[in-house]
């Protein structure tokens, strides 16, 4: 056992070199950094302008009297990255608890983008503050916890954070071992992560609990956190169009889609960036893709049933709201949605016919998905409020200004720049080795 | 003595998520007075992050901390030298 680590095998010969490009620089890296960088300077000044001189530069006003929302284009994409990081934490707490070796290469791709999904959707919650500091004082001293916004900006985006956090950290510290072993900048930051790791079989036995006891603890609080999230908008009875008792699944299971869409996009792209085919197969994405059909297909389900539910028993002003998505102002983007969801779902079904489109429908499938979901959170959370007032207000109407957009690019920005950032300093892929041995 | 530790914490974490949630934050109940919305003590809610921080915590101190079982366990040497370390 001692004598075999000496060198750590990557593909069929034996290296003395971080693997996946791990510390080295190349050109298309550079490329991406720079444009996201770019990305990220515009988000910053953006902000910087909306900090200096208020909210007013947004195009979010009240409710009724100023013909507006409150929430806009910030809370739309809380909703989007909260439901991102929930695919990535739970694909891996799956994968653990349920011992799915095919899913293994994929699946710190997946807590990488929990975490980073999670960072930005704590810096949207941030930018929707016309005061930061003051919220961030001011939300743990007077919080509440049994409420629903605390749940989701405060348990959601501090406690499943920091589950995720632990959970990859544990995970990694093999692969960290393994690096630490090769000589360079980046070896006292691997033997720090590795933390004492020898992997002795007292070490992994250790670990074989400490994770699986970690996966049976995030899996509640994952359901529990994305349900609040839905809860913000579910328990509000003077909110038609929010009203609904299926307000939290769909939210759980939209979090679903748009999670395992974008792990597959982001896998493909490593897939190609890394040179990976061994590994990142095509059944690996057979797997998500047909996790992915499956999601899209009870999401529907739910959708369907809410809208009819609104439409049959809803009413006055539910059935405005209804009316607004259906042949109103969001009309477009209303059924933009469903052909997004029924061509991503007519891709997935047709790789059962041709198996060798797996990689390519998936990935069209999983951006189709994501841009779905990006639009149907816009669709929950605009026109309740711009149609649902219950008092007699006209209807209202909120177009995001570039300083919303701006933010938001940033914030794309800045999640692909921690993600570029994090695999040029550790294997974003399990190493081959560690990932032969769990499985024995 | 590891297990003792990593139990202890895990009890302290759920401890301090129940007393924030029911007795450090706001009455429960069918809200009638501001004292259903204000926290009975300020904090309660960190008080409550923190406890679930603490649960997790627990999984760290489980796999950090050293075990009579790794001693005379070997398990990275190469040249000679230990390294993980």
């Amino acid at each position: 056992m001692a004598q075999r680590v000496g060198t750590y095998t990557y593909g069929s010969e034996p290296t003395e070199r971080l693997p996946y490009g791990i510390g080295r620089v190349t050109g298309p890296w550079l490329f991406a950094a720079a444009l996201a960088a770019g990305a990220f300077g515009f988000g910053v000044y953006a902000y910087y302008r909306q900090y200096t001189e208020g909210e007013v530069i947004t195009g979010m006003r009240d409710i009724g009297t100023m013909g507006g929302t409150p929430w806009g284009l910030y809370v739309v994409f809380i909703a989007y990255f909260v439901g991102v990081s929930f695919a990535g934490i739970i694909l891996a707490a799956l994968i653990r608890l349920m011992n799915l070796h095919q899913l293994k290469p994929v699946a710190r791709i997946a807590e990488v983008l929990t975490v980073i999904a999670l960072v930005c959707a704590a810096c949207c919650v941030l930018a929707d503050l016309g005061n930061p500091i003051r919220g961030l004082l001011n939300l743990p001293r007077y919080a509440r916890p049994g409420s629903p916004l605390f749940g989701t900006f405060t348990l959601v985006i501090s406690g499943y954070m920091f589950a995720s956090l632990v959970y990859l950290y544990l995970d990694s510290r093999r692969d960290a071992m393994i690096c630490a072993r090769v000589p360079g900048r980046l070896q006292t930051f691997h033997r720090i992560w590795a933390a004492g790791y020898r992997d002795t079989p007292a070490q992994r036995r250790r670990h074989y609990t400490a994770s699986f006891w970690l996966a049976i603890a995030i899996v509640p609080l994952l359901v529990t956190a994305h349900s609040t999230l839905g809860f913000v908008f579910g328990l509000q009875i003077g909110r038609p169009g929010w009203h609904s008792a299926l307000q939290a699944p769909s939210f759980v299971i939209m979090a679903g889609v748009s999670g395992t869409g974008l792990l597959i996009v982001a896998a493909a792209i490593m897939r190609r960036a890394l040179g990976e085919q061994e590994r990142l197969t095509g059944e690996v994405f057979r797997w998500l893709n047909n996790l992915l059909l499956v999601l899209i297909l009870a999401y529907l389900y739910l959708w369907i049933v809410e809208t009819l539910s609104s439409v049959y028993q809803g009413g006055e002003q539910e059935v405005e709201v209804t009316r607004a998505l259906f042949t109103g102002e969001y009309a477009t983007l209303f059924w933009l949605v469903l052909a997004l969801l029924l061509s991503a779902l007519a891709l997935l079904i047709a790789q059962f016919f041709r198996p060798g489109l797996a990689l390519v429908a998936g990935v069209t499938a999983g951006v189709l998905v994501n841009v779905a979901a990006i639009f149907k959170r816009f669709l929950l959370v605009i026109p309740s409020q711009t149609h649902g007032p219950l008092l007699p207000y006209s209807p209202g109407h909120y177009s995001p200004t570039w300083v919303e957009y701006g933010v938001v690019i940033g914030l794309f920005g800045f999640g692909t720049l921690l993600f570029i950032g994090f695999a040029k300093t550790f294997p974003i892929i399990h190493l081959p080795e560690a990932e032969k041995e769990r499985a024995a | 003595m590891r297990r003792t530790i990593v139990f202890g914490w895990l009890i302290a974490g759920f401890f301090l998520q129940a007393t924030a949630y029911f007795f450090l934050g706001a009455k429960l109940g069918i809200p009638q007075s501001p004292a259903n919305s204000n926290p009975r003590v300020p904090y309660a809610g960190l008080v409550f992050i923190c406890g679930v921080m603490m649960v997790f915590i627990s999984a760290v101190i489980y796999e950090l901390l050293p075990d009579r079982e790794d001693k005379g366990q070997t398990g990275d040497v190469r040249d000679g030298r230990e390294y993980g370390r």
